[in-house]
């Protein structure tokens, strides 16, 4: 089809409700960068995004910022904000000048603090390259195509809530809100409850302060052979069995 | 007067290419200022299509970290942050319209981050309250019908089949009510909208 035949579908396929062969005409006109359909779907796209804007104005809850932002491993409220390998070079810069400048028994004292905070930094480091893992994982899991997605909790008042998706390759994705914070010595354990089978123990997990909590499980799963994916609070270390009804449990 | 500080913001402020050049590099507090520039379209257009305050911070986490990580494939000289934003954060939205009524999830991927360039530079028009009020105005100028029909395409991410059997409406009517829509809302705002 020409450009001048899907001048009027432009606004139908920015609102994603063109149909065939439109659709598939202008999709194939854009991955060619076409010079009249790029220019046309972007005045398209202002209309429809304006009518987005015109969304009853509404005011997000102060916690929703700090949740974005440390779902990305960032941090609020500082200015300084170091990535954590420049604090081990600000470490290592410290530990050399403190070596080269100062009186040696001033040098020891300030080197075994330099060691403890370089210590400090490259667990912190450790600690967020896992944390970026499991997010890779997260998100691994939810662009599966085909991937099941269970809602669970919404129809409580104070419900733990949130959603778990499977992915037969991947694995689950546990996205839950509002638990409780587990009491001292305790974890979450998730756990993944086949048809006509025993639970299995799927990891352990702690809430964030705000009640939120993500948990991968990765790897292959069998998405038709499970009946539920729950939720219990266990002993620190875990358990094999669960030893406490479900705080929830989502049926598949 | 809500959006006055953002508008500030984006007068003094650095700009939408600038942002995604910082967010590229992986810059947290790059990704604050994107959050404190958009969070509250995100999160008003968000709960307008799922209409639950919980499920709206979920997908709204949702939508940036998505952004967070989509980011590198993102032009930053063209601009049109924004747009693709509220573009990422209606697709999360009506995905999950879609899952709960039992559709299965991503059956249906809208235009999104398919082709930057169709994404221009609005971030002004976004934040500018005048110019968000000159198409809520052509929206209420509308017929109830041609209002309705653009109401449950772009919030509710309905089909032209689905809405003419929401509506009780033969399907050719439903296509003609939205194409009419659609060109009112052009003629109505007029330069609002360079094409």
């Amino acid at each position: 089809m020409n450009c001048d035949e899907l001048r009027d579908h432009y606004e139908l396929y920015t609102l994603g409700i063109a149909e065939d062969p439109e659709d598939g005409e202008i999709r194939a006109h854009l991955e060619r960068a076409c010079p009249t359909c790029v220019p046309g779907v972007r005045g398209a796209r202002e209309l429809i995004t304006l009518i987005g804007a015109t969304a009853p104005a509404a005011e997000p809850p102060a916690r929703l910022r700090k949740r974005v932002l440390a779902s990305i491993g960032g941090q609020t409220g500082s200015r300084w904000n170091w990535s954590p390998v420049w604090a081990a070079v600000a470490a290592g810069a410290l530990i050399a000048a403190v070596v080269f400048n100062v009186s040696a028994h001033r040098a020891s004292a300030e080197l075994a603090r330099a060691s403890a905070e370089l210590q400090r930094v490259q667990a912190e480091f450790a600690a967020r390259t896992r944390e970026l893992a499991r997010l890779d994982e997260a998100f691994a899991i939810l662009n599966q195509p085909n991937v099941k997605q269970v809602v669970f909790g919404g129809g409580a008042p104070q419900p733990p809530r949130g959603r778990v998706f499977l992915d037969p390759r991947r694995g689950v994705l546990l996205v839950a809100s509002n638990l409780p914070p587990t009491p001292s010595g305790k974890i979450y354990e998730m756990w993944v409850i086949p048809k006509g089978g025993k639970p299995v123990p799927a990891g352990l997990f702690q809430s964030s302060a705000d009640g939120s909590a993500v948990h991968v499980l990765p790897g292959p799963v069998d998405v038709a052979g499970t009946a539920a994916v729950a939720v219990t609070v266990e002993v620190a270390a875990g358990a094999q069995v669960p030893n406490l009804p479900p705080v929830f449990a989502a049926a598949l | 007067m809500l959006l006055l500080p953002l508008l500030l913001a984006i007068e003094f402020g650095e700009s939408d290419a600038d942002l995604v050049r910082r967010l590229q590099r992986r810059d947290p507090r790059a990704m604050a200022e994107l959050y404190d520039r958009y969070g509250r379209l995100v999160y008003a257009l968000i709960l307008r299509v799922v209409r639950d305050g919980g499920i709206a911070e979920d997908l709204v986490q949702e939508t940036f970290l998505r952004v967070w990580n989509r980011v590198q494939g993102f032009e930053a000289e063209r601009g049109g942050l924004g747009p693709w934003l509220l573009a990422v954060a209606r697709n999360r939205a009506i995905d999950y319209l879609r899952s709960a009524a039992g559709r299965m999830r991503n059956a249906v991927e809208l235009p999104e981050t398919d082709h930057p360039a169709v994404f221009t530079d609005m971030e002004k028009e976004l934040l500018n309250s005048d110019r968000v009020r000159r198409v809520r105005v052509a929206l209420e100028k509308l017929s109830a019908n041609h209002r309705a029909v653009i109401e449950l395409a772009y919030f509710e991410g309905l089909s032209q089949a689905e809405m003419a059997v929401k509506m009780g409406e033969p399907l050719g009517t439903v296509k003609t009510w939205v194409r009419t829509a659609l060109k009112s809302l052009r003629d109505e705002l007029g330069t609002a909208v360079t094409a």
